[in-house]
């Protein structure tokens, strides 16, 4: 194969960087403009309110595209959100210690991507199929264990934890910086991070160089099983609740989420800081169409018209800088 | 001795063609690179016009241009005496231009026969005329004499024989001028042999065909006339019969040939790793040694069973019976990791598919068996990171802007230089090295094979694989023939001639041989 001398190109290096300072000023933008349109949308309550409403998908988002970095793809967050909603009520209004039930959830969670990950690599099943079982299943499980019925919580210090704020910020965005900043570091700047980038690049290649593909994946689906049982206390804690039917549609929400923040479905490309942002977004477009009294059910077009739009630019620019 | 010009010669060898395809100062710029500089060359009608280069001399630019792949700078091209735009893929397969890639670009989940008729379906009222299309294709593969079944899915073919189905494509749709980039990168000599059968049928049947290879034997079976390329300059045409391998490849790389293959010679030391009585899929009962110091040469037709035992060696596949020894004890190796550890390395057959991460950084692929080591604890440290990616990009001179430019940005030849410049900072003893020189130019490959001596000095051993005879034999300190999953015959360093080695390699001509004594 005689391929020709490229052009000199610029570094990459900073390209993560730039992307996400593209999608900073595109959230800045939408702020300043509801900001300008609208009375409520700078008011310190609304402003809570949208951080609330962003945190959780944010949080999913971050746990997806460790998957989406390796070639696949998680479609079962929603539903795991669901039923760890399920398991802390029940864990906690049996008596559990709190700090005990949350740390069980986790583990539910933990469990859930490590057989996720038995089927991708065990049994050679397509990650778009285990998780899809995995999602109609799970809440099957957890209507089964609640008998469709809702399970309020009695524990009143569990529930204020999602109202309350520390610093004049709610506490639910400081849980997406307290998972966003070990991810960052975990994917930028430790070797499994690398190492999930090159089993999505190509994974016989990686397997060829001494890297455990297996125990990668293993690993990527384990902390999608993780973060997605986090949001699901964070969720318990908010609704006072635990559901199996909630969250329905956030696994959607989620890969959005990654895809607007620059993460490719085929893998090999994507970043934390950039899903954290395109969660934001989202939130801020929800918000704001409420505030102007948009319809509800434009809401979900305009979504679907931004995802397209912002993949776009980024595949035109992609293309573009070689 | 050497024409200046090729009109000046009234050359009886080739026929006296009208011109079918002139270029007028063809030219094309990439931001940054002159990557076609003013080209002038006309191609006559049913002549084999083989265009020779090494990587980046601007082979592959100039298919893009003519295919109508990618649009030109500036200059003419002038087709049947009238100026064609060649602005589409489309435009250019419309006049009758065609090509056929290196690798195999068509859709491998689809028939034989649904491939060769690939949007030009025969269809009555819309309906595919699936049985009349296989039937067709048959007709069209049984004519050019491939023994090929026209009603299988492609995937199920071997490469060499995707091969030349796409050949056989790209002849059936009216095509007056072929163009074949090194076509023969992953035939066996069996299927080449039925390529050029093919290209030389084509030829009477007035198809013009630019010809494009590495392989200087090729151009010299094949061609008529051959031109030369470097640093996207057309440094000379010739007429096959007035030019040598040494000009052509001082030419091409302004350097002669003696220079290419290093070999230096080692007294080999203690045994690296030892195969007894190995079997595995692909291969049965394979003995050998390998030591330290010394190049072992492993030579067959693809297939043979060459790379199947190194990939065993290496813990990919699991061996059916047979014992490896490692520096002389027993050692169970289960799996790619286990050899690593040991102290082996594979650069894979298929940069593509088992060498590269394509879309990823050079500098993070350079690491990539190293992370471990650069890491201390949880993180990677930056600095060492840094360090030994571009002190693998210097050393081993690998042309990419920076280490964070990504692979595929790179040309063939660098491409290759990483996937073996990942090994070297991991400290390896023995390396194997799977076809290390498929598609890379002359220089590259006599920069590799440097690189083997430096390897060699400093106390490790190679396995090289190599479907290329000349490359094994001048390098080889024993060189071991495989054929159909057997080892067939062991030499010293150029103690056997090609022709032996050659017969032993072919299973079919040897029976020939036996046949008739």
């Amino acid at each position: 194969m005689s391929t020709e001398a490229i052009p000199a190109e610029k570094p990459k290096r900073n390209y993560n960087a730039l992307f996400g300072l593209t999608l900073l000023a595109l959230l800045v933008l939408l702020w300043v403009i509801l900001s300008l349109s609208t009375s409520s949308f700078a008011s310190a309550n609304n402003i809570s309110n949208l951080l609330r409403q962003g945190s959780m998908i944010a949080i999913l988002a971050v746990g997806q595209t460790f998957v989406i970095i390796t070639g696949g793809i998680d479609l079962s967050v929603g539903a795991v959100v669901g039923f760890a909603t399920v398991i802390a009520a029940m864990l906690i209004n049996a008596g559990v210690p709190v700090f005990l039930a949350i740390l069980l959830t986790l583990l539910v969670g933990v469990a859930i991507g490590l057989f996720h990950g038995f089927g991708i690599v065990k049994m050679g099943l397509p990650p778009f199929i285990i998780t899809l079982a995995t999602l109609t299943s799970l809440r099957g499980i957890g209507l089964l264990m609640t008998n469709g019925n809702s399970i309020s919580i009695n524990n009143d210090a569990f529930q204020e934890f999602s109202r309350n704020s520390f610093l004049g910020v709610p506490n639910l965005f400081w849980m997406v910086l307290l998972v966003g900043i070990p991810a960052y570091v975990f994917l930028h700047h430790s070797r499994w991070g690398r190492y999930l980038f090159s089993v999505g690049s190509n994974a016989e290649a990686s397997r060829l160089s001494g890297v455990n593909v297996q125990r990668t994946i293993f690993m990527a689906y384990t902390l999608s099983g993780l973060c997605a049982a986090f949001v699901g206390v964070l969720l318990a804690s908010r609704i006072g609740i635990g559901n199996p039917t909630q969250a329905e549609g956030w696994e959607l929400q989620a890969i959005a989420s990654s895809v607007i923040g620059g993460t490719s479905l085929f893998g090999a490309v994507g970043s934390v800081h950039g899903p954290l942002l395109g969660a934001f977004i989202l939130a801020t477009i929800n918000n704001g169409a409420n505030l102007l009294n948009v319809n509800a059910f434009w809401q979900r077009v305009i979504t679907g018209v931004l995802i397209i739009v912002i993949v776009y630019f980024d595949g035109l620019r992609r293309r573009g800088g070689k | 001795m050497t024409p200046t010009a090729h009109e000046v010669h009234p050359a009886p060898a080739l026929e006296p063609g009208r011109t079918i395809l002139e270029l007028r100062g063809l030219e094309k710029r990439y931001p940054g690179t002159h990557a076609l500089k003013p080209v002038d060359l006309a191609f006559k009608a049913s002549e084999i016009h083989a265009i020779v280069g090494e990587n980046g001399a601007g082979k592959s630019t100039l298919i893009k241009l003519l295919t109508g792949v990618m649009p030109r700078t500036s200059g003419e091209v002038i087709w049947e005496g009238q100026s064609a735009a060649l602005a589409t893929p489309h435009e250019a397969m419309a006049l009758g231009i065609n090509a056929v890639h290196q690798e195999v670009v068509l859709c491998r989940h689809l028939t034989v026969a649904a491939n060769m008729f690939l949007g030009e379906e025969n269809s009555r009222f819309g309906i595919l005329q699936q049985r009349a299309m296989v039937k067709e294709a048959q007709k069209i593969i049984d004519d050019l004499g491939f023994d090929l079944p026209a009603h299988v899915t492609l995937g199920d073919l071997t490469i060499g024989q995707q091969q030349l189905i796409a050949a056989a494509r790209a002849t059936v749709r009216g095509t007056k001028f072929l163009i074949f980039d090194e076509p023969t990168a992953y035939l066996t000599r069996k299927e080449a042999d039925q390529l050029f059968t093919l290209i030389r049928r084509l030829k009477t049947e007035g198809v013009t065909i630019i010809y494009i290879s590495h392989r200087m034997e090729e151009v010299f079976e094949l061609a008529d006339r051959v031109s030369v390329l470097r640093d996207g300059t057309l440094v000379g045409t010739r007429n096959i019969s007035e030019t040598n391998d040494a000009e052509l490849v001082k030419l091409m790389i302004n350097r002669s040939i003696e220079q290419i293959y290093h070999k230096e010679h080692f007294t080999p030391g203690a045994a690296i790793i030892e195969a007894r009585n190995l079997s595995g899929k692909g291969f049965e009962n394979v003995s050998m040694t390998v030591r330290a110091g010394e190049i072992v040469g492993l030579y067959g037709l693809i297939g043979a069973g060459r790379s199947e035992f190194v990939t065993t060696l290496y813990g990919r596949h699991k061996k059916s019976a047979g014992q490896v020894l490692w520096e002389g004890k027993d050692v169970q190796i289960n799996s790619e990791h286990d050899a690593i550890k040991l102290g082996m390395a594979l650069a894979p057959e298929s940069r593509r598919d088992q060498g590269l991460c394509l879309n990823l950084p050079v500098g993070l692929n350079l690491n990539l068996p190293i992370y471990k080591r650069i890491s201390s604890n949880l993180l990677i440290s930056n600095a060492k990171e840094k360090a030994e990616a571009d002190r693998q990009i210097a050393g081993l001179r690998i042309k990419t802007p920076t280490r964070h430019a990504l692979a595929s940005s790179l040309s063939g030849g660098n491409q290759q230089k990483i996937v073996i410049g990942k090994w070297l900072a991991h400290g390896a003893k023995l390396f194997i090295f799977d076809e290390p020189t498929v598609g890379v130019d002359v220089g590259t490959k006599a920069e590799i094979y440097r690189l083997f001596s430096a390897l060699l000095s400093k106390g490790a051993g190679i396995i090289l694989i190599s479907s290329y005879l000349p490359e094994v034999y001048e390098l080889a300190d024993t060189l071991h023939v495989f054929r159909r999953g057997k080892l067939v015959a062991t030499h010293g360093f150029h103690t056997a001639d090609h022709e032996d080695i050659l017969t032993q390699a072919l299973a079919e001509k040897q029976e020939k041989l036996g046949g008739k004594t």
